[in-house]
């Protein structure tokens, strides 16, 4: 059976769509380099309507006669005070448009004004350039690069350079890490349990956070905060998994892309940070089969954040500590530890055996 | 039409839940259908494979490892129907729930009539209310145009009318549905599905079906001082089926060897429910509980009413929404050890990212037990409130849900279900220890006798006959003296004492005579005690006494609370 792979990888081939949620306009051209901020397409979300009654305005008997009367046709624009029906004749009575707009609909006897509109754009979220139009949605963007996937997001886009230091990716975010040259960057830090941490750091503002782990007592505040913040572990006092701090460490002063959106397990859309690179990668594995060998990252229970390498797949089920019996696999952590994980509380993130024959 | 015992013997199932999918055997064993096997295997309809057929296929593989019988051909292909009864099954039958709720908005007339039905219509399955319309809103017709819009509805459920009630209103609120569903693009417009006064169903028709894709069904108030919910919640969860089959990838393909289209999961459980409550005492109800990853399901029903519940709450993919409404102090009153805030907390929105993940710890565990209560609780209120629940008397009690029929031993399982539903009188709780409950309920309507035959079988684990005491005595005072004389004739005595969980072995599968000698003045819902004998069950945990009180209440002093809890961990007289 295949299991999703959470990339964590130096130099990959990022494919992605982004697409409007409706129909819309798409503003780029296949070949086209983009940024992440970049708007690739955008369209107009009718938000406020007013509905004309002539049948009644004009007093008349049945819709037919309305119709008839009615002067314009479904999709014409129409400005303040133009007129929507009249009766003509010596003493015409007028029945005019309130504010401007389009017609959406002409039926019995009522016209329809779209008159409010909200713009609805998809931004890039990743350096790199438009390699397929989706018509009337969006593009497909591709680049090469680091790509680091997450667990957790605010919901928002953001890009800027990233600064780090091997001392700070392992401490807690603190107001005393934040200062006036942080502002305009991506920070990493282990994790985050005050509030005032996020707010001083959107007050600055920064461009994007990075962190192993929040305390879900801050997801109010994290979801109000103007720049993206994105999770690497989860939940609690998780430092960011070793082959994530590898990678974060070495893309140090790298101009980094956050797109944190929330993870929806059932699109299989998930916050990710990417750093476009020159040299080309191969393209992402997506799934892989459990295999001994594999490089994996528990996620849940006393072992969380921790990475290490799987050394068996045990046969059968399994007892657990507090009794459950379940299919699950040994791994082998850095420092040596050993502990057998259930097979749904880890998640590959290198496929490639660590022990070839 | 019924399909009679020698049409169809074999029947697979294949229930694709939100974490794993289920492979199901029903076969006729000696003139009777049984259950046979299920097998399981990861649910794939999302990340990384996107397709509901490889989980299903490593499902039916799992199945036919377990019984030694082949179910698919050399090509993956199901054979249906069954091969000399010997390859094969005769029967598919497929339910669902797997999936992001529908997003829904409700339209009816008075807000306290129609509109709260077709609300409750709404919530008995898995679906998103986002908006709802009534003749009393105090929204403008255009800004209720703006809202219908900004909903975005799959599904517009249009309720109103008694049988012989409004016709003007009806007619003109499809017209103001009508002119809303022109602001939609044709594509996205939703389905409507008109529930109200049959007399109008051929106007509304003409209305809305150029308009779009619509269909009628029974009234769901066809009187002012009646619901009837059944029939409008099957045509529903038909539209929502239609829905999923266009989002769900493969989902077609396996539904092409069935007959009948796939069902979700909500509406078998319902029907078994339905099913089984003119089965037993009128008095009492029959209530059904679904601990699902996503949803909560509750049902119950008896020979005259029938109600039933989908909360946006679970054990995984539903966690997050159960937190939102959760404090702290609603969990910690349940755990037997002293834990932080930010332990529990810390690890329950964890569970929110992962929802597949499993407690490994005791710690763990004893977490998500506590979050089992609480989530009972929740749908214990929620039904007391929202459907017409006034008595926790059941006889009996059908649980289903892996975080308890997977838990450790059967008395946390009996402990768990005890402080979250809080029965009264005396109840006979039963464990779906196979989740076999909605494959049921799919099965019945054109095979009433396989979930008659399978629900009389042992496929079912009776956990244990729970006779509940209500007293005022001091905690520690002997408030019963209970004696059980078996079908053998084995006699065991028992003092019974206020305040505790205390058990009399009684084997499942047992029957017994139960009689009980108040020593003091005590409360034992819809039975007179001391006066006849009872008949009871056995079950896995025996028969079980609990004078714990009704409400539970527990000492708000942490030292005291986690002393009863350790006390309730096990029986007071083992």
């Amino acid at each position: 059976m295949q299991n999703p792979v959470t990339q964590i990888n130096p130099l990959v081939k990022i494919r992605r769509n982004r697409i409007l949620p409706v129909a819309g306009m798409v503003l780029v051209r296949v070949g086209q380099k983009v940024t992440p901020g970049e708007i690739l397409a955008e369209t107009l979300i009718p938000t406020k309507h007013i509905n004309i009654d002539v049948l009644n305005a004009l007093g008349l008997k049945n819709t037919d006669e309305a119709e008839k009367l009615i002067d314009r046709q479904v999709g014409d624009l129409v400005d303040k005070h133009d007129i929507i029906a009249e009766t003509g004749g010596l003493f015409s009575r007028v029945i005019r448009a309130p504010m401007p707009g389009k017609v959406i609909s002409i039926k019995n006897g009522q016209v329809l004004l779209e008159v409010e509109s909200r713009k609805v754009v998809v931004q890039s979220g990743y350096a790199g350039q438009v390699v397929e139009i989706l018509i009337d949605r969006g593009a497909v963007v591709e680049t090469n690069g680091t790509l680091i996937q997450g667990v957790w997001g605010n919901g928002l886009i953001g890009f800027g350079p990233f600064v780090v230091d091997s001392q700070s990716i392992d401490e807690e975010l603190t107001p005393a890490s934040l200062s006036i040259n942080t502002r305009g960057t991506i920070l990493a830090a282990a994790w985050c349990e005050l509030e005032e941490s996020l707010t001083l750091a959107g007050s600055l503002p920064i461009a994007g956070l990075v962190l192993g782990s929040m305390s879900p007592r801050l997801i109010p505040c994290a979801l109000k905060q103007n720049y993206p913040i994105l999770l690497l572990e989860g939940f609690g006092r998780v430092a960011i998994n070793e082959q994530a701090k590898n990678v974060l460490l070495a893309s140090a002063q790298k101009e980094m892309s956050l797109n944190a959106i929330k993870w929806d397990h059932y699109s299989g859309i998930r916050p990710e940070i990417s750093i476009a690179l020159q040299a080309s990668g191969a393209p992402e594995v997506e799934s892989a089969a459990i295999a001994e060998g594999q490089k994996v990252r528990v996620h849940s229970s006393s072992y969380a954040g921790k990475t290490g390498v799987l050394t068996a797949i045990n046969a059968g089920k399994t007892t657990l500590p507090n009794g459950l019996r379940t299919a699950t696999a040994s791994v082998l952590f850095q420092n040596n530890e050993k502990t057998v994980v259930p097979f749904s509380n880890f998640d590959i993130i290198e496929v490639e055996d660590r022990f070839p024959a | 039409m019924a399909t009679l015992l020698t049409d169809v013997n074999s029947v697979l199932g294949i229930e694709i839940g939100s974490v794993q999918t289920r492979a199901v055997l029903f076969d006729v064993v000696e003139e009777t259908y049984q259950f046979l096997a299920s097998g399981s295997a990861s649910t794939t309809c999302g990340e990384p494979i996107f397709d509901v057929m490889p989980g299903v296929i490593a499902a039916i593989r799992d199945l036919q490892e377990i019984t030694g019988r082949f179910f698919l051909d050399l090509n993956n292909k199901l054979i249906i129907p069954s091969h000399g009864g010997v390859e094969g099954a005769d029967r598919l039958l497929i339910t669902l729930s797997w999936g992001a709720d529908l997003d829904v908005v409700t339209f009816g007339l008075l807000n306290e009539l129609s509109l709260e039905t077709a609300n409750r219509l709404a919530r008995t399955l898995p679906l998103n209310v986002v908006d709802s319309f009534g003749i009393n809103d105090r929204r403008s017709t255009q800004a209720q145009m703006d809202a219908l819009l900004a909903a975005k509805p799959r599904i517009l459920i249009f309720a109103g009318g008694s049988d012989r009630g409004a016709t003007r209103t009806v007619g003109r609120t499809a017209n103001k549905i009508a002119a809303s569903l022109h602001l939609f693009n044709a594509e996205e417009r939703p389905k409507v599905l008109f529930c109200g006064n049959r007399g109008m169903a051929r106007r509304v028709k003409e209305i809305l079906e150029n308009e779009t894709s619509y269909a009628s069904t029974n009234n769901i108030r066809p009187e002012i001082e009646n619901e009837d919910l059944t029939q409008a919640s099957f045509d529903l969860n038909q539209m929502v089926i239609d829905e999923k089959m266009n989002s769900i990838n493969g989902l077609e393909r396996i539904a092409a060897f069935s007959n009948e289209k796939p069902q979700l999961t909500g509406i078998g459980f319902q029907r078994v429910i339905r099913f089984l409550g003119k089965q037993y005492d009128p008095l009492r109800k029959v209530l059904g509980i679904d601990l699902g990853s996503a949803h909560v399901t509750a049902a119950f029903a008896n020979h005259n009413e029938s109600q039933q519940i989908t909360l946006p709450i679970g054990t995984g993919y539903g966690l997050e929404n159960a937190l939102q409404q959760t404090r702290f102090a609603d969990l910690e009153k349940w755990l037997p050890e002293a834990l932080s805030e930010s332990q529990v907390m810390d690890y329950l929105w964890q569970k929110t990212l992962f929802p597949n993940s499993l407690p490994v710890s005791e710690t763990d565990l004893q977490i998500e037990l506590a979050l089992a209560r609480h989530l009972l609780c929740m749908t214990m209120r929620e039904l007391e409130l929202n459907a017409g629940l006034v008595s926790r008397s059941f006889e009996p009690v059908l649980v289903g849900g892996s975080i308890l029929t997977h838990a450790a031993t059967p008395w946390q399982m009996l402990t768990a279900l005890l402080d979250g539903i809080q029965p009264l009188g005396i109840t006979p709780l039963v464990i779906d220890k196979h989740g076999i409950l909605s494959l049921l309920g799919a099965a019945a309507k054109t095979n009433p006798l396989l979930p008659v035959q399978v629900l009389e079988s042992t496929a079912f684990i009776n956990l244990a006959t729970v006779v509940s005491i209500g007293s005022k005595a001091k905690s520690g005072t002997v408030v019963l003296k209970a004696r059980l004389q078996t079908a053998a004739g084995k006699v065991r005595e028992l003092n019974i004492k206020q305040g505790e969980l205390a058990s009399l072995p009684l084997a499942f599968g047992e029957t017994a005579v139960l009689m009980l000698k108040p020593e003091t003045k005590v409360n034992i819902a819809d039975i007179e005690t001391g006066k006849e004998p009872i008949k009871v069950r056995g079950g896995v945990c025996g028969l079980v006494f609990d004078t714990r009180g009704r409400p539970l209440t527990l000492p708000k002093e942490q030292v005291h609370r986690l002393a009863m809890l350790d006390r309730w961990s096990k029986p007071s007289n083992q």
